[in-house]
């Protein structure tokens, strides 16, 4: 064994446990000059190596009671008696008299005076026997643990022990135990301290004069560490974990060349619903399902009286419309748009020249009430495709790519119904960690009703989605809320995936 | 949605067909199984299809997909002497009406729930909640007709269903169960629907409640069914409950109201073509594969002339548009037989500008050890103002029926989303810092904001400052700073950003340097240099005029500082917070 192996403080470490046996950690700290957790952290360390052996001990020791410390600055009750007589030159007293004086002391002040045999009582006096009694050991060793503030038990002399006991039964001194630890060489230590440990100074931190002198170490100047200490962690700022997602989502698209669009959260009704060819009396229009605002916008002039009569008669593609009156009044009142479709509906009638690959991800709000799993504004992803000549099963097949991108191996499809797209599907993947097929999304192509009074004149292939639904899947989140209201030790300690 | 319970007997009995294979195709055709139990399956069809809202229904339908049967379901409509007679006052409160009679129906306690379901899912999905359209049936033995349907006072007593004493319209809207759910409906009338036989007993107060007096038990076997409502659709909804009833081998008869018959069960009629189908779904198909498809789903279909005419069932309320056909005939081809094909439409795909800006913005921050938060933009005048020592300012977006007090506008603001999850994250390490590049509203308009603010113990002024600098650095923006009179900042301790804008008012010559040093500009040059005069001391510099701002230029963009002690509080935290806000335009 080569004492190199040791690092400057496991050696002044060793060095003071060989000077002692059985040193506490505060002496060891002062003889090695480290701080206490340093000591003891080397001395740990030589105890790995079997140079050092640590040991606990249990130890009593004693500390003055509240009435203990008072009569340590007094004097015991029957040294205040004496002293009493002292003062007034007198060797004998009434009970009574004493009593007045010293109160409650009186009684175990006496009897303690009886029991050491300073004083007697005769027909209700107390009389001195000796006039200047000596400080008895009690007395003493009240003093000293008032000066120590705490004796341990081994180091009371078997002279003091009756002192003690008694002392602890007067309730002026009352009895701990502590653990303790203390340090003492083995030896092996004292072996490897025999044949001569030199301390020379090793390198912590670099500096830059150690730098420019490489040359003057040698690989045993660098203190090495211990790669094995457990590592405090450090946490970098991050982009939020949803939003993460939402840009892998982005990016699909964006591989799949489509181009990205964006529009108002507020939206008239006619875009939000009545493009949409929802009917007036929708449930899904009224109060308790969407977000209304008390303000209304103009319409697009162009587009009020195709939707108008879609709306009421089928306009001219031979659909029987809603029947009934379609209100402007009502298409003008403005919303919280309730699905990301209004944007897309909006930039279709804008752009109405094929070919258009379009998607947006963006808030939608739905006036629900926030629980686990529902939250009022929530991330929805759509896509669409417009272009002559697509069909319903280009469709299923853009789906099944954008999913399988999403690392979604197997996709299936079930007829589903949405109101604006004929036909619909519902399209559903498996998910491996559920061993269940899970529906995520719809789609659809856009129905004439929609397309053809905002004269789009080709078919419009749509899907879309509720990001949420994904992030719950991809991250394990089990209340959404944790993605709008994020606990901060979440996101610093979500990887980077 | 309506989630319809199926029993496994009544459907084994009525189709003819195991439950199993129904359970494993039955997706197939449209809806989702919800749940599926020993006795039943409960099945959620879409709001679309009410004709689906009965296990009459569904095995009608079935029975088609599964190939049991094919084509158009025909029911016989036999005359009767039974009439109603409507009165021109309900014109104006509850004005159609249509009505049919079916007798020798064999009920049991499970088919009267089923036709009570049946009821109250399509009140939901077709009757808008029993405004648009109402569903009463009776015991036809228990009245005489003619009948009337008349507008009455509220006044007028009768004893309602599952009660045992006369009550008032009035007081039934008050406090008969029904009546307390649907009194909205007749809120605006002063008189109120009714429905009498020959006698003056009450068949039905709709659309609220039925009379004791014609109660369904399974001791009835004909029913007189009464629909009322806001428009032709009541005709749909008749359809769908007689057709329903006969395939549980009712007769139907027909009524007779104001000289017209009820029920109308002759077929719809579309013409499609073959090439449609192509078009839309990209199969191509025979005009016979067509024919049998439709079948499959209960139309009737035949070749016509180049193309195909359809008979569309009487109970179907969903087919306006050749397409909803084609979806029909997509569905019977079966969506997982569809090959999927890419389509060859090529385009070159674009990130939105603002996306682009906020990547940017998050890239910048979390490179000065910000993290990246989501918050809601739904928010409080609470969240948004008071709290934050703010007055409100004009433009607030506000919710008519916010449906809880933390969410009553839309923020116009990112700073109290901030504090508010600090304040969420007071028991958690410090140093916190968190920022969002997220959207506003103001006036109704989309604004990006960038927000920031960070806690801990050292937090400070100059902290932020460099925050916002190196932020404006990376950007590339100039910036000019000045004193900030923002109340949930501490005075002294809080900055307004601005940068140069188009000039707004008369031209100025006072000059603004980023130092905060105050000038004249006294001589201007063709070159976009300026003379500024300085005093104390007393210089003329000559600048450039990007490095000057004139006081008609100044345009506020943002704010920042140390926030006030009071907000701290006001969000339950203890630390000193600071924060910065800008609003982001293109030139950012």
């Amino acid at each position: 064994m080569s004492e190199l192996n040791l690092t400057i403080n496991e050696k002044r470490v060793l060095q003071a446990i060989a000077k002692k046996d059985k040193i506490p950690p505060e002496e060891l700290a002062q003889t090695s000059g480290l701080k206490i957790e340093a000591a003891m952290q080397s001395a740990f360390l030589l105890a790995e190596k079997k140079l050092s052996k640590i040991s606990e001990e249990i130890s009593d020791y004693y500390e003055l009671t509240s009435e203990g410390e008072k009569y340590a600055k007094e004097g015991l009750p029957e040294r205040q008696i004496m002293e009493y007589f002292e003062k007034n030159s007198k060797n004998e007293f009434d009970i009574s008299l004493l009593k007045k004086i010293f109160y409650e002391y009186i009684e175990f002040g006496v009897s303690w005076l009886l029991k050491k045999r300073w004083a007697k009582i005769e027909k209700g006096k107390i009389i001195s026997l000796i006039p200047k009694p000596n400080k008895g050991e009690d007395e003493k060793f009240i003093e000293e643990l008032n000066k120590n503030k705490r004796i341990y038990w081994i180091n009371v002399s078997d002279r003091d022990r009756g002192v003690v006991y008694t002392l602890e039964k007067r309730n002026l001194i009352e009895k701990f135990t502590e653990k303790k630890r203390t340090v003492s060489i083995t030896d092996r230590g004292i072996e490897l301290v025999n044949k001569g440990i030199t301390i020379k100074k090793e390198i912590a931190q670099l500096t830059p004069t150690i730098i420019k002198n490489w040359k003057n170490y040698s690989p045993g100047d660098y203190r090495p560490y211990n790669i094995h200490t457990p590592v405090k962690p450090v946490y970098g700022a991050k982009i939020h974990p949803y939003q993460r997602l939402i840009n892998d989502m982005r990016r699909i698209f964006l591989d799949m060349g489509f181009t990205e669009i964006k529009g108002d959260i507020v939206q008239s009704s006619f875009w939000n619903f009545d493009a949409l060819f929802q009917p007036q009396d929708h449930p899904a229009r009224e109060m308790q399902d969407t977000f209304h605002l008390d303000t209304t916008c103009d319409l697009p002039g162009q587009y009020v009286a195709t939707v108008k009569n879609m709306h009421e008669t089928g306009g001219d593609i031979g659909s029987t419309g809603w029947g009934g009156i379609w209100s402007e009044e009502v298409a003008r009142k403005q919303v919280l748009r309730t699905h990301t479709t209004a944007v897309t509906i909006k930039y279709l009638a804008e752009n109405p020249d094929p070919p258009v690959k379009a998607f947006c991800i963006d808030r939608a709000y739905r006036r629900e009430a926030i629980d686990p799993t529902h939250t009022p504004e929530f991330e929805q992803l759509e896509g669409v495709v417009m272009d002559r000549g697509v069909s319903f099963k280009n469709l299923l097949a853009l789906l099944t790519e954008f999913y399988h991108r999403m690392g979604f191996e197997e996709v299936r499809f079930r007829p589903g119904y949405f109101p604006y797209t004929e036909p619909s599907v519902e399209p559903e993947v498996y998910i491996e960690s559920m061993g269940r097929w899970v529906e995520l999304g719809g789609a659809g192509v856009f129905r004439k009703e929609v397309t053809s009074p905002l004269g789009i004149k080709y078919p419009v292939l749509a899907w879309g989605l509720g990001v949420s639904r994904v992030a719950m899947l991809r991250l394990g989140l089990k209340d959404l809320r944790e993605l709008y209201q994020s606990d901060i030790d979440w996101l610093r300690k979500s990887p980077v995936l | 949605m309506p989630v319809i319970s199926l029993d496994y007997k009544d459907l084994e009995e009525l189709s003819g067909m195991d439950k199993n294979t129904i359970i494993e195709r039955i997706p197939m055709m449209g809806c989702d199984i919800e749940r599926i139990e020993d006795d039943h399956i409960d099945i959620e069809f879409f709001p679309n299809r009410p004709d689906l809202y009965s296990v009459e229904g569904v095995t009608r339908a079935v029975r088609g997909f599964l190939g049991k049967e094919s084509g158009l379901r025909q029911y016989k409509v036999t005359p009767s002497e039974i009439e109603i007679t409507k009165d021109e006052g309900i014109d104006k409160i509850r004005p159609y009406i249509v009505s049919a009679v079916v007798r020798n129906v064999r009920f049991t306690s499970r088919s009267i729930e089923s036709l009570m379901a049946l009821q109250e899912s399509m009140h939901w999905a077709l009757g808008r909640n029993r405004k648009k359209i109402s569903i009463g049936v009776h015991d036809l033995s228990k009245i005489t007709p003619p009948f009337r349907y008349i507008a009455q006072d509220p006044g007028f007593k009768f004893v309602p269903l599952d009660f045992k004493e006369p009550m008032s319209m009035s007081e039934i809207l008050e406090k008969h169960p029904k009546g307390v759910k649907f009194a909205f409906i007749l809120e605006d009338f002063d008189k109120y629907p009714l429905i009498l036989d020959a006698n003056d007993k009450v068949v039905s107060f709709p659309p609220i409640i039925n009379g004791e007096l014609t109660r369904v038990t399974e001791e009835t076997t004909d029913l007189l069914i009464e629909i009322t409502g806001l428009d032709h659709a009541v005709s749909t909804a008749l359809n769908i409950v007689v057709t329903a009833l006969a395939e549980r081998g009712g007769k139907i008869e027909s009524v007779t109201i104001n000289g017209k018959q009820a029920p109308d069960l002759e077929p719809g009629r579309m013409k499609l073509n073959s090439s449609e189908v192509e078009e839309l779904i990209g199969l191509t198909l025979t005009d016979e594969e067509i024919i049998s498809y439709l079948g499959k789903m209960r139309f009737g279909a035949v070749k016509s002339g180049d193309g195909i005419e359809v008979l569309i069932p009487s109970y179907r309320s969903d087919i306006l548009h050749t397409w909803d056909l084609i979806e029909d005939i997509g569905i019977a081809y079966g969506y997982d037989k569809i090959k999927p094909e890419l389509p060859a439409t090529s385009a070159i795909g674009t990130a939105h500008p603002v996306s682009e800006l906020r990547d940017s913005l998050r890239e910048i921050m979390v490179g000065l050890g910000y993290y990246d938060v989501m918050p809601f933009t739904l928010s409080s005048e609470r969240l948004q103002f008071e709290l934050m020592r703010r007055d409100k300012p004009d433009g607030i977006t506000r919710i008519l029926y916010p449906i809880s007090e933390d969410h009553t506008i839309v923020r116009s603001t990112i700073l109290p989303n901030l504090l508010e999850i600090l304040s969420i994250n007071r028991h958690r390490e410090q140093p916190q810092r968190i920022f969002e590049a997220g959207e506003v509203l103001v006036d109704c308009q989309n604004r990006l904001h960038l927000g920031a603010v960070a806690i801990h113990p050292q937090a400070n002024f100059t902290e932020i400052q460099s925050v916002v600098d190196a932020v404006m650095r990376e950007r590339g923006i100039k910036y000019w700073v000045f004193k900030g009179k923002d109340s949930a900042f501490i005075e002294g301790r809080c900055a307004e950003i601005f940068i140069k804008g188009k000039s707004t008012s008369q031209k100025s010559h006072v000059a603004h340097l980023p130092s905060g040093e105050i000038g004249v500009i006294v001589k201007e040059y063709d070159d976009n240099y300026v003379d500024v005069r300085f005093s104390n001391p007393h210089r003329i510099i000559h600048l450039h005029k990007d490095e000057v701002l004139r006081d008609d230029e100044k345009y506020k963009i943002g704010v920042f500082g140390e926030i006030h002690p009071e907000v701290i509080s006001n969000f339950g935290m203890e630390h000193p917070v600071i924060g910065f806000e800008l609003e982001l335009k293109e030139y950012l």
